[in-house]
């Protein structure tokens, strides 16, 4: 009985459910079929084998693990990975809110519109042209350089771009540039729904602005502060809130401070598509998924138990 | 003016100390944001050896358009901004398309295996095969190699679905219902009545699509061998590479017989891929919250 009403609904809704099949075909196709091809990780899967190879190869187990972890490389990619990522956390993450507080406190109304409006511009511009603008900013002959040199402060150009030691510094320095007032806007949208009742009744009980920002803004808007931290952290290896990590390392690494910015994003790409080492690098790619997936349910997990709050 | 006074006169030296920090920061934030975009506007318009040589701040020095035509003389990046152009179009109608429709039919609570569909849906934000078995689907789909590549694997963005998942979601029921009572189809009853209040969020959707279009290098990078298909992006990147790895001075060479060097015409493309973003900046406003946010939507 209950089998027939469920058919009679999705006669009436026909159309509807047309719709929508195309859409989850679309999903399964673009989206679930390449999950299969993870099995490669756990084959002797050669390319000249085409896709059936996938199936019907042998088994190797964690074959391919294990000598990612034996690479010469695995310790580098890892310090690399994990390096960028959590300095970019503990960078781009705080940065956005105290610009939004202080956005907030402005009173010229018309200065806050500029600055707000020019500072998320940069989001919606690509990594090529902000490597571009690099370059002509950072380059030995950039413009920074030309300055510091003329000045005195410096005898020879800094490599910014092309010093392994500087890259850390230039790829959380730059996403902070190209990101922070893309994630004011949700701080700001927070703070804007205060009460304002507060502020005043707190300026009556004698509390200055520090005091009132400390006390009345950072509370209220601590349940915004939590979903974009566990957003954050569930793509904390992708390079956080901007996901930035893959095309910053692909674009603005290069042979000289490849040390310091090549991480397992982009390892797989070379290992993998340049190589044609498709199954040791799904193996290596797959690590990175499972951990980011790990990352983002406990994330998620944890601010539902202490904030009450999560995404899903 | 009188209370204008009494106001200032209730500032404390707190105030004024946080409102210098404040005024300051924000003045160099803004500088620090806007002039990169200007610096590189005014060398576009500056001959490229005398650039080469440094010491442009504020103006061109020698000003002239030639790295503009010689962008537009050189078949490359003309090819290369048409490709771009013409995926973009063709990118954000089908994406503005199918998003909308398959958002709609899902926005129905009681659509028989909605439990389904959404995990499937979510399942897809947060979880993928990689990139390696992916392009073997791509290769296997014939996709690779072809201007479809740009078009077709895009075309239905999860994080999209539920922007217009949520926005269909707070259209009335009553009105859905009401045109169906009259017989209407459901698909007319998209296009005659969903769609057109719909237009401030297509709008908007159709906006973000193509801004992702427009930026994408990623996909002519890795999926694309034909030099006659490659996006502007791609381009300015094949530029930006060269001129990292070999010398500076190899990257500002002359190009033959004019004032113009590789860097010169490239920051000439840079603005001009920005041009189009900047103007449709404005718009790209309206939904900003909701956009950001979306990735908290509960089921």
């Amino acid at each position: 009985m209950k089998k027939r009403g469920k058919l009679r609904l999705i006669k009436k809704q026909f159309s509807l459910q047309m719709f929508v099949w195309i859409g989850i075909a679309y999903i399964l196709l673009f989206s679930f079929v390449p999950m299969f091809g993870i099995l490669m990780a756990f084959k002797d899967y050669d390319i000249v084998m085409g896709v059936k190879g996938i199936f019907t190869s042998e088994w190797v187990g964690l074959k391919y693990f294990k000598e990612f972890v034996s690479d010469y490389n695995f310790a580098n990619l890892v310090k690399n990975t994990a390096g960028i990522s959590v300095l970019k956390l503990i960078f781009t993450f705080p940065v956005p809110i105290i610009f939004a507080i202080m956005l907030s406190e402005m009173r010229s109304l018309k200065f806050k519109k500029l600055v707000q409006t020019c500072s998320y511009l940069p989001h919606f511009i690509s990594w090529v042209i902000i490597s571009g603008i690099s370059f002509q900013f950072l380059s030995s002959s950039g413009i920074i350089n030309t300055l510091l040199l003329k000045v005195g402060l410096i005898e020879k150009p800094i490599g910014f771009l092309t010093d392994a030691s500087k890259y850390w510094g230039f790829a959380v320095a730059s996403d902070v540039w190209k990101e922070m007032g893309w994630w004011t806007i949700v701080f700001l949208a927070a703070i804007v729904g205060v009460n304002q009742d507060l502020y005043e009744a707190a300026q009556i009980d004698g509390a200055g602005r520090l005091q009132r920002i400390w006390h009345i803004t950072l509370p209220c808007i601590k349940p915004t502060v939590v979903v974009v931290l566990i957003m954050a952290l569930g793509n904390l290896f992708g390079g956080g809130l901007s996901g930035s990590n893959f095309e910053q390392s692909y674009l603005m690494g290069n042979s000289m401070n490849q040390s310091a910015s090549e991480i397992i994003a982009t390892y797989v790409f070379k290992v993998g598509l340049a190589q044609g080492r498709y199954a040791y690098a799904t193996a290596v790619g797959l690590i990175q998924s499972v951990i980011s997936l790990i990352l983002i349910f406990s994330s998620n997990f944890f601010s539902k138990k202490i904030a009450g709050t999560g995404l899903f | 003016m009188k209370q204008m006074w009494k106001v200032w006169k209730r500032r404390t030296t707190e105030d004024w100390i946080v409102d210098g920090v404040i005024y300051l920061t924000c003045l160099i934030i803004l500088i620090v944001t806007v002039y990169p975009f200007y610096y590189v506007l005014i060398v576009s318009f500056n001959e490229g050896i005398d650039a080469s040589m440094g010491g442009i701040y504020w103006w061109p020095r020698k000003f002239t358009l030639e790295n503009y035509a010689q962008f537009f003389g050189d078949l490359k990046w003309l090819r290369g901004l048409g490709v771009t152009v013409l995926r973009t179009v063709v990118g954000t109608v089908i994406g503005v398309l199918f998003t909308t429709l398959v958002a709609y039919g899902l926005s129905f609570q009681d659509l028989c295996g909605r439990k389904i569909y959404m995990t499937i849906i979510i399942i897809s934000m947060y979880f993928s095969g990689g990139i390696i078995p992916y392009y073997m689907l791509l290769r296997e789909l014939h996709l690779v190699d072809t201007f479809f590549v740009y078009v077709i694997p895009g075309a239905l963005n999860s994080f999209f679905l539920m922007v217009g998942l949520s926005f269909f979601s707070d259209i009335p029921s009553s009105l859905r219902e009401s045109a169906k009572i009259d017989g209407a189809s459901e698909l007319t009853v998209f296009a005659k009545i969903i769609l057109p209040i719909s237009k401030p969020f297509l709008a908007t959707l159709a906006l973000y699509i193509g801004v992702g279009h427009w930026n994408n290098w990623y996909d002519s990078a890795f999926f694309v061998k034909t030099k006659e298909l490659r996006t502007l992006s791609y381009l300015m990147m094949e530029v930006i590479n060269k001129s990292l790895v070999s010398s500076s001075s190899a990257a500002a060479a002359a190009q033959a017989g004019s004032a113009t060097t590789t860097l010169s015409i490239q920051t000439a493309a840079m603005v001009i891929a920005v041009a189009p973003i900047l103007c449709v900046y404005p718009f790209l406003q309206k939904y900003f919250v909701t956009g950001i946010m979306i990735g908290s939507v509960k089921e």
